[in-house]
């Protein structure tokens, strides 16, 4: 029985206007979705030709879920995205070359080697690197709210979990605290249905995770993680509502994983028909589909805009292969901070 | 882009536990052309069967793994590029062997020496040691070594860093011989003793750990392996002979008598028979260097110094150890009566520092504490010889009376043997030092003090 | 005997056990239909079902805490962190509960807790760690750590039959690059019991997990110098073998200890601490601990060799402890 509001799709240009998006807006979004898929589609051909340690993970089916919600942030708002939001840094304005390098470990990455994979942020973009244990982050989420409440602030922070780390008790302490405390946190699930091979219904009871939310004394939204606009306007209206001192929402973006929870799993256990039924609603094909149709994409606009970000992949991966190893000598540099550290927007 | 420099394709990491793959299909062959990203070969591993991409654009040089193989994680498959049938990548470059070893050879050379002749600076005097600095530094384990055999380590050749004595080097030198450890026979406190043991029989053929009934096994102390090494050693270093003589102690007896209270109560002291013998002998030293010698290498080492050491046994039965009493030649009797009984008290306290148990030059035993009268001891290695003194005995004595008669008379007799190295001295030598030495003793005049 | 891969042989512990005793069950994330992240229960819930191999959600303080409960209750569970860093979101309940209910209320919590640890190969800081020090300052609680294929069989049985919460830290770089001779029967290895791995007469080593196979390389670079080098595999690092190392200790008199986990409050420390309070007056040389650098476990291939005791840093502390 579901309690969460089911969002409605988005219909026209004009509704798009209403939710704060114009044309050009919309090419941006799409571009930012292309560049997305195209940095991981790479980044897998980077991990079998050896170039990229450890392992990879990708979030090919999130790309309307994550540049969604990051197109809704305001410039000044915080968040914490996760391993299948790629989307969110390129929304954010990470440079695609930084990416590939923190990828091959390479100097140059946010992380400068010292963490892989997406584990990496750029805090002068408003975003805090997230760790393995993935609901940790709600918490550290919910606290930069708690900042921004204190000091009366119109920031809002977004804090994102999938539908497996909703099971931890990190996301009940958070939306808690959130809900009781009416903090500026949006909670956005991204629900891809499969928890490396833990399916929904081992890890939470109720029809959605977004059902959750009234028990906390807010606002469950379920969204269609595969429509962008949809995703646009229901992060928009959360994230307005929090910065003008509504409290938190949970908004739970449905799609599918289209991969294996990583590279070097072949997700024997989802079932076929489950992979064909979402590849028909692929959110980069959708949304292309949508413009065409109701924003008048020309063939030779969408190929300007394929070729510009095969371009620049292409740029950004040359330039990301220079960028050095790090030095071992480094190593021990940086485990304390000093207070040149506090020296950043955060902290001012 | 196409490559001029050769590009390795390597086998990929499939994953954090996966450390091999299987080549099950090559997609293109050797001199074949291929672009960068287009499939090259398809792998299988434990967790996946997957398409390896090509890195770069060019040819196909080298394909170095057949289909079928399975080859570690890293593994360079194959070659887009670069010369045509190269060898295989080179072996990594392996860790430099022992060449830089021979620091270590040292350690080994050390055991060498101190087998076939004893160290060759066992005497005071310091050691040609390489850098003093090294040397101050006594390692707990190597203190508690030296302490237990009575080493001073500063004795001991050092192959340690700054050339300090390191756990093989003591060790190695308490089995080459140390001098100190062949003292034979164990000592009471005072004077009377226990007789030296000669060469023990070699044990019953029973298997090492086992036991026949009624039997016990014990474990071996590090003393008693020191001794029994020591001992071992000094019977295969030395040509052990030994000759006896009887002395009429009558003349000592008297003055100790006459001394004995006057010592106690000025001095605190206990004349002992030993005392007597001790400075008697090392009078006697002054006359038959070898007797006080060494040989040393193709040497002979004589001095104008007696360190005199004087066997006693440890409390408990747990050994015997011999401490020095130095430059005993500048001594007179009240002077090595106080001496011996210092380091009697000393070892008996278990106060003796390693100082105290070095560079001895000639030993007294005296075995004769419990009644025997005659031992063979066997000599503290590198000395060449050891004097042994047995129970004080009232026998019936043929002496001449004032008419130049033969009459007997009680007297107090004491035999004395001198254990000697035939390598070194011949037994005339050893008989002339022994007459010399009754001589003295014999004919004490009592007046000393 | 057979030849199994260390993995295959924690498979066949845990088979084994689930076989013989119905009151053995595995919970974790993945472990059932997946069979495991890294395929240790590969079959095993067709064999014994999804009550006995159960898929648990995202939630390590459910899955310890949960095993505790059931342990209490009788059961003998056995729960799997996907990586050990997990381990650090159940701390609560393995610290607050687990370790100090026989104490404090006369309650045994029979529990195993597997933890896939340690790095090598770019895992990064979160699935690359090795927890055991935390642990082993629990009282309470045991960590065992084997390096072979037969001791990871052997004590994994012994961990489930012991009445206490054991906490089993497999290596994962060695899961499938060790291969050795494992018994087929059922067989136990005793927790707190060091075995030597290899013997020697100059230097002892004092290591466990896969610094066992590093040490042993060293070793034999050290045997073309001439110097013997003694491998002591701890195994179990609480209780630990204090007697087997003092004895390694007092031989040598020379002392390496060797772990991955970073160098201050490892247990290398302890190991060390003990050595030169018991041993002193055997010591020819001050105990030398060898071990990672105080950050977390790096990424990048160059930084997590700088960071990972290599070989050579081995080779270099034995020669230096050698020439001392």
């Amino acid at each position: 029985m579901a309690i969460a509001r089911e969002a409605e799709p988005v219909g026209s240009l004009n509704e798009v206007r209403e939710a704060g998006l114009d044309r050009e807006d919309l090419l941006g979004v799409y571009r930012n979705m292309l560049i997305t898929r195209g940095i991981e589609e790479r980044g897998h051909i980077l991990y079998r030709q050896g170039k990229i340690p450890g392992s990879f993970y990708t979030g090919r089916g999130n790309e309307a879920a994550s540049v969604g919600v990051a197109t809704a942030m305001g410039a000044q708002d915080v968040g914490t995205p996760l391993h299948r939001d790629m989307g969110v840094h390129i929304t954010r304005g990470v440079e695609p070359w930084r990416i590939f390098a923190n990828y091959m470990g390479r100097v140059d990455g946010p992380s400068h080697g010292r963490d892989g994979n997406v584990h990496m942020a750029d805090e002068r973009l408003g975003m805090i690197a997230m760790v393995s244990h993935l609901p940790a982050m709600l918490p550290v989420a919910t606290g930069c709210a708690l900042a921004f409440r204190i000091r009366e602030e119109a920031r809002v922070a977004v804090g994102w979990f999938g539908e497996g780390a909703s099971a931890r008790g990190d996301a009940h302490e958070s939306m808690t605290f959130a809900g009781t405390r009416e903090l500026p946190v949006v909670f956005v699930c991204d629900n891809n249905q499969w928890a490396y091979s833990t399916p929904t219904h081992l890890e939470f009871a109720t029809e959605h995770v977004a059902d959750r939310a009234q028990a906390y004394g807010f606002e469950g939204v379920v969204i269609d993680g595969t429509d962008v606009l949809a995703v646009y306007r229901e992060a928009k209206r959360a994230i307005e509502k929090a910065r003008a001192g509504g409290g938190p929402t949970l908004l739970e973006c449905l799609t599918l994983r289209m991969e294996g929870h990583a590279v070097h799993d072949d997700a024997f256990y989802v079932p076929k028909p489950m992979f064909e039924r979402w590849a028909e609603s692929d959110p980069i094909e959708r949304f292309r589909t949508w413009l065409c149709d109701n924003a008048e994409l020309t063939d030779e606009e969408e190929g300007e805009i394929a070729a510009g970000v095969k371009k620049l992949l292409s740029s950004a991966l040359e330039r990301a292969e220079e960028s050095p190893l790090p030095d071992p000598a480094t190593l021990l540099e940086g485990v304390y901070a000093t207070s040149e550290d506090l020296d950043t927007p955060h902290h001012k | 882009m196409a490559t001029e420099t050769a590009v390795d394709v390597v086998m990929p990491q499939m994953g954090v536990s996966v450390s091999e793959g299987t080549i099950t299909k090559w997609l293109k062959q050797e001199g074949e052309q291929i672009e960068a990203d287009e499939p090259l070969l398809e792998i299988s591993t434990d967790k996946v069967d997957t398409e390896v991409p090509s890195p770069a654009s060019g040819t196909v040089t080298q394909i170095l793994v057949p289909e079928g193989a399975t080859v570690a994680v890293g593994t360079k498959l194959a070659q887009i590029g670069g010369a045509a049938g190269a060898p295989a990548a080179e072996p990594a470059p392996e860790p430099a062997p022992a060449e830089e070893a021979p620091a270590e050879e040292p350690v080994a050379a050390a055991e060498a020496p101190a087998a076939p002749a004893p160290p060759s600076a066992p005497a005071p005097e310091p050691a040609a040691a390489s850098s003093d600095n090294g040397r101050a530094f006594v390692s707990p384990v190597v203190a508690r070594i030296a302490s237990e055999h009575g080493v001073d380590p500063s004795a001991v050749p050092g192959t340690g860093k700054g050339g300090r004595v390191t756990k093989k080097d003591i060790l190695a030198f308490v089995e080459g011989g140390a001098p100190v450890q062949a003292a034979p026979a164990p000592t009471a406190p005072t004077a009377p003793a226990v007789p030296a043991p000669p060469a023990p029989p070699v044990p019953a053929p029973v298997a090492a750990g086992e036991t026949l009934p009624g039997e016990t096994l014990e474990p071996i102390t590090a003393m008693r392996r020191g001794i029994a090494d020591h001992m071992r050693r000094s019977l295969d270093t030395g040509a052990h002979v030994t000759s006896a003589i009887e002395v009429d102690m009558s003349r000592v007896v008297k003055t100790r008598e006459r001394l004995k209270r006057e010592y106690q109560a000025a001095y605190g002291v206990n004349p002992t028979y030993l005392a007597f013998v001790a400075k008697a002998s090392v009078e006697t030293l002054r006359d038959y260097p070898y007797v006080n010698a060494e040989m040393r290498g193709d040497s002979i080492v004589t001095r104008g110094f007696v360190n005199l050491g004087i066997a006693v046994e440890l409390a408990e039965g747990k050994g015997l150890i011999v401490p020095v009493i130095r430059n005993a030649e500048t001594m007179n009797l009240l002077g090595i009566a106080k001496a011996i009984a210092e380091i009697a008290n000393k070892a008996r306290n278990k106060q003796l520092v390693p100082d105290d148990v070095q560079g001895g030059t000639f030993t007294i035993t005296n075995p004769g504490g419990y009644g025997t009268f005659h031992g063979t001891p066997v000599i503290s290695q590198p000395q060449s010889a050891i004097l042994g003194t047995y129970a004080l005995v009232k026998r019936p004595w043929v002496i001449e009376d004032e008419l130049g008669d033969d009459v007997i008379a009680i007297r107090p007799l004491m035999n004395i043997t001198l254990t000697y190295d035939h390598r070194l001295v011949d037994g005339a030598y050893a008989g002339r030092f022994l007459r010399d030495l009754r001589e003295r003793l014999e004919g004490w005049e009592g007046d000393e003090s | 005997m057979a030849e199994l891969t260390y993995l295959q042989a924690i498979s066949d512990g845990l088979r084994t056990e689930m076989r013989r005793d119905k009151r053995v069950f595995l919970i974790g994330e993945d472990v059932g239909v997946y069979g495991g992240a890294f395929k240790v229960s590969l079959g095993f819930q067709e064999e014994f079902g999804p009550w006995r191999v159960i898929d648990a959600p995202l939630a390590e303080t459910a899955i310890v805490g949960g095993c505790t409960g059931a342990a209490m209750m009788g059961m003998r569970p056995v729960a799997e962190m996907q990586f050990a860093d997990f381990i650090s979101c159940a701390w609560d309940h393995l610290v607050t509960i687990a370790a100090k209910q026989r104490w404090r209320a006369g309650t045994p919590v029979p529990i195993v807790v597997r933890l896939p640890s340690g790095g090598g190969f770019s895992g990064g800081p979160f699935h690359s760690q090795n927890p055991e020090s935390s642990f082993a300052h629990i009282p309470g609680l045991k960590c065992v750590c084997p390096a072979t294929p037969e001791d990871a069989k052997g004590l994994l049985i012994s961990a489930i039959e012991d009445p206490n919460p054991v906490l089993y830290f497999e290596h994962k770089h060695l899961y499938r690059r060790i291969k050795g001779e494992v018994p087929e029967e059922r067989y136990t290895t005793p927790i707190g019991k060091a075995r030597i791995h290899r013997e020697g007469s100059d230097i002892s080593v004092i290591t466990w997990g896969a610094m066992v196979y590093t040490a042993e390389e060293a070793a034999q670079q050290l045997d073309s110098d001439g110097v013997s080098v003694e491998v002591v595999d701890l195994r179990t690092v609480l209780p630990w073998d204090k007697a087997a190392v003092l004895e390694s200790a007092r031989k040598t008199s020379k002392v390496l200890v060797l772990h991955e986990d970073t160098r201050t409050g490892g247990f290398g420390a302890e190991i060390a601490a003990t050595v030169a309070e018991e041993a002193f007056e055997d010591l020819d040389a001050p105990v030398k601990r060898i071990a990672a650098p105080d950050t977390p476990v790096p990424f990048s291939p160059p930084l997590e060799k700088a960071f990972i005791p290599q070989v050579e840093d081995v080779v270099a502390g034995l020669r230096a402890l050698a020439e001392y």
